[in-house]
């Protein structure tokens, strides 16, 4: 028999018993719905992660410290030596350990190195406030742009290279700082304070005068600085970037210089905790990985963006692969349910199977027809399964997104490709489940068949 | 031509076998027609079966134009039965659920005639039985002895040079029978194929070429009759 024809005939003793057919395909979209939407979760989960982590760093630049230890888990369960060197870093949990400071030898270490385009120190700096005449003041933190992403702005332009004393402003502070617009605010001129230390003498005099409640509140000794507003950020539209939107960006020298007013005459001047280090063709991941290994092999720690992703990756695969456990639990048990219907199918045609032998079918025929019957039934399971994830999923993506808090994500993210391939899965393995009835059907003696009544 | 030398058939072993078939010897030209007669138990449906190729005898040789069936692989005695020979049987064997022109088309199925004359031959095949106008019709609906006119344009649709009819009357009224009956001796005229009919009525078995009697699994008489017609 052709190939087509045992199919036309297989289609044929589906549509026959009808009923039958759809609730096995029916117990077999269980597990595949299931399956789908694992798949869609996990695609959307990744997908997210890796927009959080290119909203957000650089992916051409390696994040640096001097402590070699400082991007692995704090392991250390041994008291560690005090070094007044080293600052102290207190984690929120309450441990607290000592870290390597970056020092201007480092930096100009780092920038020798070959492969690498620039170091620029990562600086976050606590402003005293931000205020321009006629306006309150507000805190803010302050950080050098970085053009590696183009920002939606509201108004104005970042040009390549940002002339120093400008300043980017985000949303927020427009309307806090007394602007009637975004396009009011650009060329308008803001203020940055930033805390001095307190000098050692004036601090004796404070101590004199006050005791040592007196050293709890410093004297104001801050520094004002002008800039002028060039661009306004728009506020991002989800949680996909990590800022809160409150972030001001001025250019490299200036955060420099606006560090260094800060941190003159404490220990912290002129260290960091880390930089930045740009990749030369960063965006091949081999370039960056090889930078990294000469950072590390140089005695410094060194992270990249392609670090975090796969621990992104991996935690979201370790959970795909134990959600996905439960579906395939589901689509196992179904085939049981595809191996009963089949041999009910054989036991219902015993007499149509003698007569097809008798009148020349091959054994390999008769075996193919249910096989093919099993492989139908996988595959419309594996449709219904499918369709009715998607439709599931779309609908339910908007409400995700809402009850997350993550915008316009969609967290279920639908694959073509790995859908054909769960149902073709799906086919096999119900051939599979097929493969005992398929092979009772040929064995069966047709002089034997042909005496049932 | 079908030639039988020596067949016997045995089931099981031992104290418990039985002796189907001792000995039985005949042959039956191509083109006539041969009754094989006897009671339930006589061994009738054991020797249809091996003259078909459906099952093996313990001893003996089965010859079909020259060719001794069973030295042939399982495979290739399924291709020799698709092409050469057909079945119908007492309870019709129909498929219910489907319709007239699916049950016929089976065997071109089976045999993989060329799709572009399988429709004309279908067609060809259900005139032949008057059945035409049904072409399109469930067979669960058509009558006992429409359904085996069907189970006929089935047997003969792929221009068997054999068709063996096992007690094709034995659920029909008389008069339905008859009809059959005549219906079978028209496709061995106008076909030229050899018919083997098992039956139990010795009337019928009267107006075949050759007579087969079977008692208690030997051949009992054998009649090549005279006066049969000369036939290719």
């Amino acid at each position: 028999m052709r190939l087509f024809d045992i199919l036309r005939r297989s289609l044929r003793n589906l549509r026959t018993a009808q009923m039958r057919t759809i609730l096995t395909a029916l117990a077999m979209s269980v597990g595949t719905f299931a399956l789908t939407l694992t798949l869609a979760a996990s695609n959307g989960a990744r997908q997210y992660g890796n927009t959080i982590i290119t909203n957000n760093f650089d992916p051409t630049a390696l994040i640096v410290s001097k402590d070699k230890n400082f991007f692995k888990q704090n392991t250390a369960n041994q008291p560690q030596e005090y070094n007044p060197s080293f600052g102290t870093v207190t984690s929120a949990i309450g441990g607290s350990r000592q870290i390597q400071m970056l020092d201007d030898n480092d930096l100009a270490r780092l920038r020798d190195l070959p492969g690498v385009k620039s170091v620029r120190p990562a600086i976050s700096l606590g402003l005293r406030y931000i205020t321009r005449d006629g306006a309150r003041k507000y805190v803010a933190t302050a950080q050098a742009y970085n053009a590696y992403r183009t920002p939606d702005l509201l108004a104005g332009a970042i040009p390549a290279s940002i002339p120093t004393h400008s300043i980017i402003l985000p949303e927020a502070y427009v309307h806090a700082l007394g602007f009637t617009s975004a396009g009011a605010a650009i060329n308008q001129t803001v203020r940055l304070a930033v805390n001095k230390q307190a000098s050692a003498s004036a601090l004796t005099q404070l101590l004199a005068k006050n005791g040592a409640n007196g050293l709890s509140s410093p004297p104001a000794n801050s520094v004002e600085e002008r800039f002028k507003v060039i661009a306004v950020l728009k506020k991002p539209s989800s949680l996909l970037v990590a800022s809160n939107g409150l972030t001001l960006y001025v250019s490299e020298p200036d955060i420099i210089a606006l560090n260094d007013i800060a941190t003159k005459g404490s220990s912290d001047y002129h260290t960091y905790l880390t930089a930045y280090v740009e990749v030369a063709n960063g965006t091949n991941s081999a370039n960056l990985t090889t930078v990294q290994n000469e950072i590390q092999k140089a005695g410094y720690g060194a992270e990249s963006v392609l670090n975090a992703e796969q621990a992104i990756t991996q935690v979201i695969t370790v959970l795909q692969g134990i959600v996905s456990i439960f579906g395939a639990v589901a689509v196992i048990a179904s085939l049981f349910g595809v191996i009963n219907t089949m041999y009910i199918s054989v036991l219902q045609r015993t007499r149509e199977i003698g007569l097809m032998k008798a009148l020349g079918m091959h054994k390999k025929d008769v075996a193919r027809l249910f096989e093919i019957e099993a492989a139908l039934i996988g595959f419309f399971g594996g449709i219904i399964g499918s369709i009715l994830a998607f439709v599931a999923g779309t609908i339910a993506n908007p409400f995700i997104a809402k009850a997350l808090g993550i915008g316009n994500t969609k967290l279920l993210q639908f694959n073509a490709a790995q859908i054909l391939g769960l149902i073709i899965a799906l086919i096999i393995l119900a051939i599979l489940a097929g493969f005992l009835p398929a092979r009772k059907a040929a064995k069966l003696d047709p002089i034997v068949a042909l005496r049932t009544e | 031509m079908i030639t039988a030398q020596h067949i016997s058939k045995t089931y099981g072993k031992g104290d418990t076998a039985f002796q189907a078939l001792h000995d039985v010897s005949f042959s039956i030209t191509s083109g006539q027609t041969a009754s094989i007669i006897g009671k339930s138990g006589s061994g009738k449906s054991t020797l249809l079966h091996l003259l078909s190729g459906l099952d093996r005898p313990t001893s003996g040789t089965i010859t079909i134009d020259g060719t001794n069936i069973f030295t042939m692989p399982a495979k290739d005695i399924d291709d020799f039965r698709a092409r050469t020979m057909s079945f119908v049987f007492q309870s019709f064997f129909v498929e219910a659920s489907q319709t007239c022109y699916q049950n016929v088309m089976l065997p071109l199925e089976i045999a993989r005639a060329p799709l572009t004359q399988r429709k004309k031959l279908v067609r060809e095949a259900l005139s032949a039985v008057d059945l035409a106008d049904k072409i399109n019709e469930q067979a669960g609906n058509l009558s006992g002895g429409q359904k085996q006119r069907l189970a006929i344009a089935r047997a003969i649709v792929n221009k068997p040079k054999i068709l063996f009819a096992d007690e094709p009357t034995g659920n029909l009224d008389s008069a339905t029978g008859d009809l059959i009956i005549q219906l079978l001796f028209d496709m061995n005229r106008t076909m030229g194929s050899t018919v083997v009919l098992v039956t139990h009525d010795q009337e019928l078995a009267g107006r075949c070429d050759v007579q087969i009697t079977l008692k208690d699994g030997s051949i009992q008489t054998s009649n090549q009759v005279k006066h049969s017609k000369v036939k290719q």
